[in-house]
């Protein structure tokens, strides 16, 4: 009896206390947030870095196994150095994908939340629009912008800035329906509460009640999912360079791989290096996007 | 009454988003720089290039050219691949390589299912114990996993380094059924990983939801089993999101096998759509996307009639 009551008593007292510790961030994030943190280090300051040039071949080390004590992370086959190229193919990944993330997910959220809010002819539109946008699957959707925009005759090759620049188009072009959905079924959300339809009937202008009352609520729910959406175009601009179609020569992460792939029996570390670096990214921006939901149903649940 | 209204409603829009996607497909072969039936035969004469940009229809105009595209789809005729000379029928062509991609997304759905089903319910019924927790981790990172990466390194370990399946190819399950599962193996791992973790997570949230209602706890107050609970009375009723977007994921994946149809070298749907896109066959490439596009759209139509006949309650959440 007394045991019981004591038990009782410590878990009253006790369970306040060791919620507030207990919201500590999980693992997964730390883990997450060290890993983006360098790569964005790397694409940003990678030049500073001690490292030889990236397009260079080094004829005297061919193929040499990483650790070894000219090239930090060995060579490929032909010559060029591992670390050298996968600090480039972070600046371009991390360029690649923000560019488009950004960009399509602006484009997106502002379809996305006009059409919800004014709804009719519009809505019923942009909806279509989006359905048949999803209804090509991504990758093939951007393979077939791709080999349209990035097109070139052997006689004039399309430049390397030209094709990263197609490349980031297409990616924004896939990535607009996805956000746009998001974004479009969020506001549907909040669109009918209360407190916009008290500013409605205020007479407050359209656009100041989705830039006040609409986007700060349905921005985190994008951000979460636009984590998620650079991860995606990671993967989607790797799979774009094993088909052959995207950036060439070994520049982005995806392309070494692809370069990476034919001498896979000789030296290995060209395929697992740069694979690993894109696997490493794509979870850790997932995990991030994930903890960025989580909290963000907390803050929900609360309300 | 009801039912056919919303069966001819489904049916009206997912035509229109066919035929819009289909449109904006041949819109962007039209914006290809350059003639496209020089495109399609660059050796070719004059008067070759003028009897294909002929039988396309391509010398009738963007509109006039997708209506000859269209209405030759909807008899039957997928139009053609030029090569060097020759032609192929893209009929052909499919019949070749659809039962390779088939065959890649039944078994990477079996698997799939086979393993997300026992995972599922045992870390949904010890919510929140390590094994539910260690399991959770696990499959979000795997499902975070590009599957070319893990294509890649599982060729890399087991085909390159320790030899024990070929790297690349495929056999015919009617010639040689044991090369045939040997073969398959990698590719259906890698396509497998990523479905297994989405479908345990989406059992897990169903079966914890399910295991709150008071009939189970009825049946387990009346001292049948947890295994029985579990299996009759718990996994029936929440397994209908999971299949739900199993159904949905036969559409998805039909495109999603490129990437694995690549680097194994399957001659797959995914592997030919990459094939006409890089050899610039415009014909070949529009019917084969298009058919990839229907297959999603035909798959999310009718699996959104289904759950709405067989579940009354989806239609009242959807307004």
């Amino acid at each position: 009896m007394s045991e019981t009551s004591q038990l009782s008593t410590t878990d009253v007292i006790d369970t306040p206390v060791k919620v507030r510790r207990k919201r500590k961030r999980p693992l997964g994030f730390y883990f997450a947030a060290t890993w983006i943190a360098l790569i964005i280090f790397l694409a940003v300051f990678g030049w500073i870095l001690p490292a030889p040039s990236w397009d260079t071949s080094f004829y005297d080390s061919l193929g040499v196994h990483p650790f070894h004590h000219s090239h930090i992370l060995g060579t490929t086959l032909d010559g060029y150095d591992m670390f050298a190229g996968l600090v480039n193919g972070a600046r371009l990944s991390v360029f690649v994908s923000l560019v488009s993330v950004t960009i399509g997910g602006a484009i997106g959220t502002f379809i996305g939340v006009t059409s919800a809010y004014f709804r009719g002819k519009i809505d019923m539109i942009v909806t279509m629009a989006f359905n048949v946008m999803l209804s090509i699957p991504n990758l093939v959707l951007s393979l077939a912008l791709l080999s349209v925009l990035a097109y070139s005759d052997e006689n004039h090759p399309a430049t390397m800035s030209r094709r990263v620049g197609v490349l980031m188009l297409s990616l924004t072009i896939v990535i607009i329906p996805i956000l746009g959905r998001i974004a479009r079924g969020a506001t549907l959300q909040w669109s009918s509460r209360e407190f916009v339809l008290a500013s409605k009937s205020m007479g407050t202008k359209n656009f100041t009640i989705i830039r006040k009352h609409i986007l700060p609520n349905v921005a985190p729910a994008i951000l979460a999912i636009g984590f998620l959406a650079i991860g995606s175009v990671i993967i989607v601009e790797g799979s774009l360079a094993i088909l052959g179609i995207g950036v060439p020569g070994g520049a982005s992460w995806g392309s070494m791989l692809a370069n990476g792939r034919g001498n896979i029996a000789y030296s290995p570390w060209e395929v697992y290096l740069p694979a690993g670096a894109i696997a490493l990214t794509v979870i850790s921006c997932n995990w991030f996007g994930d903890y960025v939901r989580t909290s963000l149903d907390k803050r929900e649940s609360k309300i | 009454m009801d039912i056919a209204r919303l069966l001819v409603k489904r049916l009206v829009l997912m035509s229109t988003v066919v035929v819009i996607a289909t449109f904006l497909l041949s819109l962007l072969m039209w914006m290809l720089p350059g003639d496209p039936a020089q495109l399609l035969v660059p050796n070719g004469t004059e008067i070759i290039q003028k009897v294909i940009r002929h039988e396309t229809g391509l010398d009738r105009g963007i509109f006039g050219y997708y209506w000859h595209w269209l209405s030759h789809m909807l008899t039957g005729d997928f139009g053609k691949y030029y090569l060097n000379g020759g032609y192929r029928e893209v009929t052909e062509v499919l019949k070749r390589c659809l039962p390779p991609s088939l065959f890649l997304i039944l078994y990477a759905q079996i698997v799939a299912l086979t393993l997300a089903i026992p995972l599922g319910l045992i870390s949904a019924y010890k919510e929140g114990s390590r094994f539910d927790r260690i399991a959770s981790t696990v499959l979000f990172t795997s499902v975070s996993v590009p599957g070319f990466a893990l294509a890649l390194i599982l060729s890399l370990i087991f085909a390159v380094q320790l030899g024990w399946v070929d790297p690349i190819g495929y056999e015919s399950p009617f010639g040689d059924p044991w090369a045939h599962f040997k073969l398959m193996i990698l590719p259906v791992t890698s396509l497998a990983v990523g479905l297994t973790s989405s479908y345990t997570r989406l059992l897990r949230t169903d079966v914890i939801a399910t295991l709150k209602e008071d009939y189970v706890t009825m049946a387990a107050s009346k001292g049948i089993s947890n295994r029985r609970v579990l299996w009759k009375h718990v996994f029936r009723p929440s397994s209908t999101t999971l299949l739900t977007s199993a159904a949905l994921n036969m559409g998805g994946l039909i495109g999603g096998t490129i990437i694995v149809e690549t680097i194994f070298v399957i001659p797959g749907i995914g592997y030919e759509i990459a094939y006409s896109i890089g050899s610039r066959q415009v014909v070949a490439m529009q019917t084969l996307i298009a058919l990839v596009s229907f297959a999603y759209v035909f798959f999310n139509t009718t699996v959104d009639l289904l759950t709405n006949i067989t579940d009354p309650r989806t239609r009242e959440r959807r307004v």
